[in-house]
């Protein structure tokens, strides 16, 4: 993906001789691609930034006599999260979260190390061939796995007849939650390592083995460095879907395996009661927010530093 | 053990494969939010609906279909679309709190298939057209058989409802790994099926479960009665699998060896899904069991009312009815209802429901906000802690 970037990049030179004209066309331009910009803009105020403004304000309302959500001004939402059991649930979603991030970098790193330096004329077979499964939906994938994973299903009759064992309970555990997160977010890590990689001055590895010696000394020394930007990018995309994930822990989780996702989808569908379940939106959000910004501050110091 | 039930794709009718294109739909919904107060909404929706005269029943459009997934025999489905060349746009839910969420945030659809309970309350609420009775042809199929559904308690003389499945809530088990059933709502607490045990994921059926077993109201509101529920569904939770409405697959799947169930998704686990039937049984606990059922009805804010009541009219058919309760494992209050249904459940006398089941007091009734609202955050503890 980043290749044709790569080749672009010291390309631009066309037409510098005629520098008056130039700078008015991309005038005009810029006032073009402005009314360009114009229905994305309206869209995303539309859809996106209105029904945020409507769950921030619902958060602070009640439900009314005939079950329905009424505006209001009360803090009751906020402070009936402010309990034990919201607490544990939080606690328990970032957890996931996190060891899902380890699991998605340890998987994702090699994966993209070998496509990207291993992988010849196969790699972009090989990057579709990681894609491709994820333009089915993620729902129907965790079915899959949940069907398989069954005590008596596909996989557990297979043991069963190899003798390796009298049968494993995958299903219903925080393991296959976490699972379940790795698999379906473990692409958004192995893209941007890739791109980083791809994007990487071979020769420094070289350089580097040349100076240090050791494989795994260059790779920690220069490897793992060049491609920071790309691992924060993956952890970041990782990390804020699984924080907010409820599908794993709803069709692979057990009892006490319950997620903020989980919670929110509750409170808005059987509880009914979408006043809480936004307020529990907004301090979802208010998490988000704040990984967000430890990210653009984390690569804000990688540019400077680069 | 033996076979290949295990990953038999099939699904609960009433329960899961909807579950996941519900919790797609969930997503959708987060986006949409709650537009318009829902008051204003509700109240002049309240008048049109009284004024506005019933819908004649000709087709005026395609049909707008809300209804749980694959709870309606394929057949039936391909015959209405053919007969009267018409589509049937589908939208599923995966459970009545999701239907009335969509309801209430004003999405549009011809033909739902509200519960009782939620019938009372869209009724209240002005959401549903009154049903002219003498617009179907077939509405001698239901109506006049039993006083129960001429006038039930859910929708005075069925005038905006029609009534569609009956069903009860008790315990399926696996025969050849549970031996010691007791048939009681004290067996969904069986220590030997530690970590095999599943309880609806549904805050009414789960309540209601534990209170019978305490000999309390299902329909409870009271604090004291709801902190004896919460102790008694925590002290449950260490033997538990899981939560799950996906009973027919959990118990396919091998995973649950004793699973709180409806009864017609057990008769849909036996006669069509698994290869060895005689290894499951069903038990409606003798402490009592929650009854209730479904019905048909066209929302007020319907686009196409006259091909719903083509649709509604067709579904009446007599042999429509049978090719129903044979797939959906549910009883329907029709003129030959029972008898279909007796010979699917001969087997199984613990699935059998009548109409008089349906006047004792074990039926989910609509609760006040507070009353709700202390009911589902004694859900959610249980389930989050």
């Amino acid at each position: 993906m980043s290749a044709p970037a790569r080749e672009a990049a010291p390309a631009p030179a066309p037409d510098t001789p005629d520098q008056p004209p130039a700078r008015r066309r991309s005038a005009s331009h810029t006032r073009l691609w402005g009314w360009l910009l114009l229905p994305p803009a309206a869209w995303m105020l539309i859809f996106f930034v209105s029904s945020i403004v409507i769950v921030v304000l619902l958060s602070f309302g009640h439900v009314g006599d005939n079950l329905r959500p009424v505006f209001g001004s009360s803090l009751d939402n906020y402070r009936q999260l402010w309990n034990e059991v919201y607490l544990t649930v939080f606690v328990r979603s970032i957890v996931y979260a996190l060891v899902t991030v380890v699991c998605c970098l340890l998987i994702g790193y090699p994966v993209a190390y070998t496509i990207a330096l291993h992988g010849g004329r196969f790699k972009t077979v090989l990057i579709a061939s990681l894609v491709i499964p994820f333009f089915a939906s993620y729902l129907i994938r965790m079915y899959a796995w949940s069907t398989l994973l069954s005590d008596e299903g596909l996989v557990n009759q297979l043991l069963a007849k190899l003798g390796v064992s009298q049968g494993v309970k995958f299903l219903n555990t925080p393991g296959a939650v976490i699972a379940g997160l790795t698999y379906g977010f473990v692409i958004f890590m192995i893209l941007p390592i890739y791109a980083s990689l791809e994007r990487m001055d071979l020769s420094l590895i070289e350089a580097g083995k040349d100076l240090y010696h050791g494989p795994l000394r260059t790779f920690l020394s220069v490897t793992l460095p060049a491609t920071r930007a790309g691992m924060l990018g993956g952890i970041l995309l990782v990390f804020l879907p699984s924080l907010g994930d409820f599908v794993s822990a709803q069709l692979l989780g057990g009892p006490g395996t319950y997620m903020i996702g989980n919670l929110i989808q509750q409170q808005f569908f059987e509880g009914q009661n979408a006043p809480l379940g936004s307020a529990l939106t907004v301090v979802l959000m208010a998490a988000l927010v704040v990984f967000m910004v430890f990210y653009l501050r984390a690569t804000d110091r990688e540019q400077r530093e680069t | 053990m033996t076979s290949s039930h295990r990953f038999d794709p099939s699904i609960s009718r009433r329960g899961l494969l909807g579950g996941a294109l519900g919790l797609g739909a969930t997503a959708a919904l987060a986006g949409c939010g709650f537009s318009g107060g829902g008051a204003a909404a509700s109240g002049s929706a309240a008048t049109s609906a009284s004024l506005a005269p019933a819908a004649k029943a000709q087709i005026d459009g395609d049909l707008v279909y809300f209804n749980w997934a694959d709870y309606i025999e394929p057949s039936i489905a391909s015959g209405f679309k053919k007969e009267y060349g018409v589509k049937i746009i589908e939208t599923n839910y995966d459970s009545y709190a999701g239907m009335m969420a969509k309801l209430n945030s004003g999405n549009q659809y011809d033909f739902v298939t509200p519960g009782s309970k939620e019938v009372a309350e869209l009724r209240a609420a002005g959401m549903l057209q009154r049903i002219d009775k003498t617009q179907l042809k077939n509405a001698d199929q239901v109506f006049g058989v039993s006083p129960y559904f001429d006038n039930p308690w859910y929708d005075p003389n069925s005038d905006y409802s029609v009534p569609f499945t009956m069903y009860l809530t008790g315990i399926a088990y696996r025969k050849d790994k549970v031996t010691n059933m007791t048939g009681s709502w004290n067996d969904m607490w069986d220590e030997a099926a530690k970590g095999k045990i599943f309880v609806l994921d549904d805050a009414d059926e789960a309540i209601g479960m534990s209170a019978l077993k305490l000999g309390l109201d299902i329909n409870t509101t009271n604090p004291d009665d709801l902190s004896k529920i919460q102790a008694d569904l925590l002290s449950q939770k260490p033997l538990l699998r899981g939560y799950s409405t996906d009973d027919v697959n959990n118990m396919a799947g091998g995973n649950a060896w004793i699973h709180h169930m409806w009864s017609g998704d057990f008769l849909v686990l036996v006669t069509n899904t698994v290869k060895d039937p005689q290894n499951y049984g069903f038990i409606a606990p003798k402490e009592g069991t929650p009854f209730g059922n479904d019905t048909y009805a066209i929302p007020a804010n319907a686009q196409h009312p006259g091909t719903a009541l083509v649709f509604i009219d067709y579904l009446l058919r007599p042999e429509n009815i049978d090719k129903q309760i044979n797939y959906l494992g549910y009883p329907m209050p029709t003129k030959n209802g029972a008898a279909t249904f007796a010979a699917l459940s001969k087997d199984y006398p613990g699935t059998q429901i009548t109409v008089a089941d349906l006047t004792k007091p074990n039926v989910f009734k609509t609760q006040t906000p507070a009353g709700k609202a202390a009911r589902d955050s004694m859900w959610t503890t249980v389930k989050a802690s």
